[in-house]
């Protein structure tokens, strides 16, 4: 099975509120997809119903299971980190590994024993003893021990320092991620994970405003460095948003074509963060 | 079941210093209150007589007749094993109304979450943790706590050239009172099934404070019934939300007597003076008592509702 997610017409509404409004999305074996979106877009949500943490309308398969039916049949092939600090506080390392071996049939506790020993983490500490950033590691160390298919990290690195989160991602990235993973990441800290991603999907207001890869991107939206005399005619081309820089205008562009864009000056490769506050805005006016 | 055990064993990580502590501690400040009983009796002896008295009246046990030192010992280990039971229910108490609430105000409950395991064997791995787990150790802890006061006795009476095996050993009711005490943890258990599943549903609903829904909700219903057919039906007297409570907390807080009846016509007086094994025969009546199984109804179907809050209500 390649899919491992597909959603149909997913809703999902608070009262009044629609927090998810008509979300089509598929999700191939062997990604790393960005899910980003402002805060309060929906992000969340759709999580917590890919992970059977609430119910949605609609057609949602997680692995062909509907995750909030079978959470824990689907618990088995799944796993997320929601936040750093969901460990809880009272547990010792020693005792939250073998309730893990004990409770979940693909995870090795030698493992998880092996990628502590790397870390100050000490067996015999509870978890409310551990830094912030040595709980991450605990529960990356847990997480990468699972042989699952797919995994969610839903801010996993919020208010560690910059040496964690770059530890962070490079473990995952070297230790754990193949071909046959999946991995499903928000976060507020685009620029740190753009290098990483296949894909990225943008939520805006509980609707998907751009699911694309990374190769569909790079071929389709443009940022030029554009110089005075060709300022008049780049803004003819419609540019999604413009930045001044130095005396210089940095512009946008959605285009099919690289030809006509590089006329009108240097042509880069626009960040994810770039690009995003850019589809962000455009969505507003 | 491997799974469910894990559970089991997880809760008792949680609170061992709520399920093992407390009764060895309640066992100790016995011993220790024996000891200072001793001390103070024997400076009072010594300063009155010489110590005399005391010995006059250690040396007179010998010739007391066995059955009532055995009826003694039986008055101490079944008030004491009330004791135990009513401060059970109060860790019990403590215990389920944090069961499901706790780890959604810390977040923990989405590491629970993210591993294979359905809210319903969650919410009945604390439902047999406060009706089975927690009473056994509970058991243990009673025995052990007793057998430290009769070692401490034991060396009381030595002092005073006592032989402690044929006065207090040879006297001791191992099997009926220990079994009433295992026996009335089934009774309390059973007859409070109804009172865990309300504080089961509790935790696992309150966003705030699940004590407030736990005891307020119950006690502001009951305060409309009653006005309501104080009011409206013009009857004062059929406070039964209130009657039905209670009867089910009496008899959960003190499980010896919960084979009574209520009635004034057929309450037994000398309820104090049963034995162990009179105990156990009179709380096993509960069983031919159909309240027993419409409270256990109710509970299990508290402890449903709780399951069902429990697999949407991550947060508090």
């Amino acid at each position: 099975m390649s899919q491992i997610l597909t959603a149909q017409n997913v809703n999902k509404k608070f009262g009044n509120f629609q927090a998810l409004k008509d979300v089509n999305i598929s999700i191939d074996k062997g990604k790393i997809v960005g899910l980003i979106g402002p805060n309060g877009a929906g992000k969340t949500t759709l999580l917590k119903s890919v992970l059977g943490l609430d119910s949605c309308d609609g057609d949602l398969r997680v692995l062909g299971i509907d995750p909030f039916k079978k959470r824990d049949e689907l618990m088995k092939e799944i796993c997320f980190i929601a936040d750093v600090a969901v460990l809880p506080k009272w547990i010792k390392v020693s005792q939250l590994l073998s309730f893990t071996e004990d409770t979940h049939p693909n995870f090795s506790i030698e493992q998880a024993k092996a990628f502590l020993k790397k870390t100050k983490v000490n067996m015999d500490h509870k978890v409310k003893e551990l830094s912030k950033g040595m709980t991450a590691q605990l529960h990356l160390a847990i997480v990468m021990s699972i042989d699952a298919k797919l995994l969610v990290l839903d801010e996993p690195t919020l208010g560690l320092d910059i040496l964690f989160r770059k530890q962070f991602y490079d473990n995952l990235l070297n230790d754990y991620f193949d071909n046959e993973r999946t991995i499903i990441i928000t976060t507020h800290q685009v620029e740190e994970i753009e290098h990483i991603l296949t894909d990225v999907v943008f939520i805006r207001e509980g609707e998907i405003v751009l699911d694309a890869n990374m190769e569909e991107l790079n071929e389709s939206y443009f940022e030029v460095m554009v110089s005075q005399e060709n300022y008049q005619e780049a803004l003819n081309h419609k540019p999604l948003t413009i930045r001044k820089v130095f005396g210089k205008h940095i512009m946008l562009f959605k285009s099919s074509s690289r030809d006509v864009i590089e006329t009108l000056g240097d042509v880069q490769r626009p960040s994810v963060s770039d690009l995003f506050v850019a589809l962000m805005q455009e969505e507003e006016a | 079941m491997k799974t469910f055990k894990a559970l089991l064993i997880r809760e008792y990580w949680e609170h061992r210093g709520a399920f093992l502590k407390t009764p060895l501690i309640i066992g100790i400040v016995m011993s220790v209150i024996l000891i200072l009983f001793y001390l103070t009796t024997d400076r009072f002896a010594m300063k009155m007589s010489g110590g005399e008295l005391a010995d006059f009246g250690a040396k007179s046990l010998d010739s007391v007749d066995p059955a009532k030192i055995q009826f003694g010992i039986d008055v101490f280990m079944l008030g004491s094993a009330s004791l135990y039971h009513f401060v059970l229910f109060f860790i019990l108490f403590f215990y389920m109304l944090g069961s499901l609430y706790d780890d959604r105000k810390d977040g923990s409950i989405l590491f629970w979450k993210s591993l294979p395991i359905s809210d319903t064997q969650t919410v009945l791995s604390k439902l047999v943790t406060a009706t089975i787990v927690t009473p056994l150790i509970f058991v243990a802890g009673v025995i052990v706590s007793h057998l430290l006061f009769f070692v401490v006795l034991s060396l009381i009476l030595l002092l005073f050239g006592i032989n402690p095996f044929t006065v207090l050993w040879a006297n001791v009711n191992y099997i009926n009172n220990w079994g009433a005490f295992t026996v009335g943890c089934l009774m309390q258990a059973l007859w409070l099934l109804p009172v865990y599943g309300w504080f089961l549903f509790a935790s696992s609903f309150s966003k705030r404070r699940p004590f407030l829904i736990a005891v307020f909700v119950p006690v502001m219903f009951g305060f409309i019934w009653y006005w309501y057919n104080a009011l409206v039906n013009f009857n004062m007297l059929q406070a039964g939300v209130f009657k039905t409570i209670g009867i089910y907390l009496a008899r959960g807080f003190s499980p010896f007597t919960s084979g009574l009846e209520f009635s004034a016509e057929s309450v037994d007086f000398d309820a104090t003076e049963q034995t162990g094994s009179e105990v156990i025969v009179s709380m096993m009546n509960g069983f031919s008592n159909p309240d027993l199984y419409y409270g256990a109804v109710f509970g299990i179907i508290m402890t449903a509702v709780a399951i069902y809050v429990r697999r949407f209500r991550n947060t508090t």
